[in-house]
This record gives C-alpha cells, structure tokens and sequence, in this order.
C-alpha cells in the first residue's frame, strides 16, 4: 500500500521532523518528535501544528485542512526512519485527549497489517500491555522494531 | 538482528536547522504524561527486565 505523503526534514539525529500539511487552509507546519523519557531507551512520540509566526506547538489543534489522510500516513512513516537510526528503542505514543489516543488508535490499526511486518505494536489496557488488537481500545501504545 | 526495511523507510531531507530541536522538549505535557504512565505500567513483561530505569 503506497499512500500519498508529504516530504518530511529531520535533523541529523532523526528525533525530530517537520513536514507541511497543503489543504484547504492553507499551509500548516507540522513536527513530530521523538524524546527521551525517562528510561533508558524509551521515546516518546507527538506531534502537532508549529504556529510560524510564534514559534509555539500545539498538540491539541485539529486542523481541518482536508488532509488528514496524507497527513496520517507521514506521520506513520517517521517510525521507519527514526528506528533506521535507533533500533533499540521502545516508542510510546498516547494522545493528548481521548479522541486523539482513539485516532492514533485508527491509524494503528489501518496500517496493522504492514506494521506487523516490521514492529512488535502493544496496547495499554487495564494497566498491562498486549499485543494490539484492532477491536481493542487502549490508553496508550508501545512500538519496538522486530527481530529479524 | 534489527533491520528497517528500506524500502518502507521514507525518503528524509536533513536539515541541519531542525537540530536546534533535538534537546529540546517540544511537547512537555505530552512526556509528563508518558513518564508517569510508564513509571506505572512499565514495559512489556518480557522486556521488564532488560530495561534500566534512568529516573
């Protein structure tokens, strides 16, 4: 499955992306970043709207710019190239709300398929992790690349 | 052996500009609240314990 994506900057260390959403809005600067929690090869993922004119980043914007296809299937490629240089690391990923962990949710599994191939993906539920299950809804996320 | 499969890896321009970033928290509220979720549930039971705790 190959989906339209924007073009994505990183710097050097592949921790940090940018990309621009082109829709009915305009344009809107988007970063997704990749921190450092506090243990020991665990990252953190978010992402949000980068306002140009202040400098300052918003997680909880909904854009609305008619892209959210494309915009969703840039984001999920980020893990591709932050593991090429990382591949130890444990991503985590939740939403700043519950509607925002519910479309990480959906996003997750519309990819399941081909993300199986490559990452072992877990759930959060009832203060465990799982092996995602689509049908499942769950607070958060963990993604590690595959033994191969 | 981990190995990303190249030809999912999307193509990236590096901009050096964006290493401004790289220290910096861009989403704080977003890492308090995984900190304190991991500090919860930890990984998975498997890897438990092969991760150290940096906190």
């Amino acid at each position: 499955m190959k989906l339209a994506r924007y073009e994505l900057k990183s710097g050097e260390k592949l921790e940090v992306f940018e990309f621009v959403s082109v829709g009915k809005k305009g344009r809107i600067y988007k970063m997704v970043q990749y921190s450092k929690t506090n243990y020991k090869g665990v990252y953190n993922l978010a992402f949000g709207d980068k306002n140009t004119m202040t400098g300052e980043l918003d997680d909880m914007s909904i854009s609305n710019n008619g892209d959210s296809e494309k915009v969703l299937a840039t984001v999920v490629a980020t893990p591709y190239a932050f593991f090429d240089s990382h591949p130890d690391a444990y991503v985590y990923a939740t939403g700043s709300t519950e509607s925002r962990t519910r479309l990480y949710q959906m996003g997750i599994s519309k990819y399941l398929e081909e993300g199986l191939n490559d990452f072992e993906i877990f759930g959060e539920i009832e203060s465990n992790w799982e092996e995602f299950k689509r049908d499942t809804n769950y607070l958060s996320f963990l993604v590690k690349l595959k033994e191969k | 052996m981990k190995k990303i499969n190249l030809k999912k890896k999307p193509i990236v321009v590096i901009d050096e500009t964006l290493d401004f970033f790289n220290d910096k928290v861009l989403f704080p509220e977003k890492l308090e609240k995984a900190n304190k979720m991991l500090k919860e549930i930890g990984l998975p039971k498997k890897e438990k314990n092969t991760i150290a705790n940096n906190g």
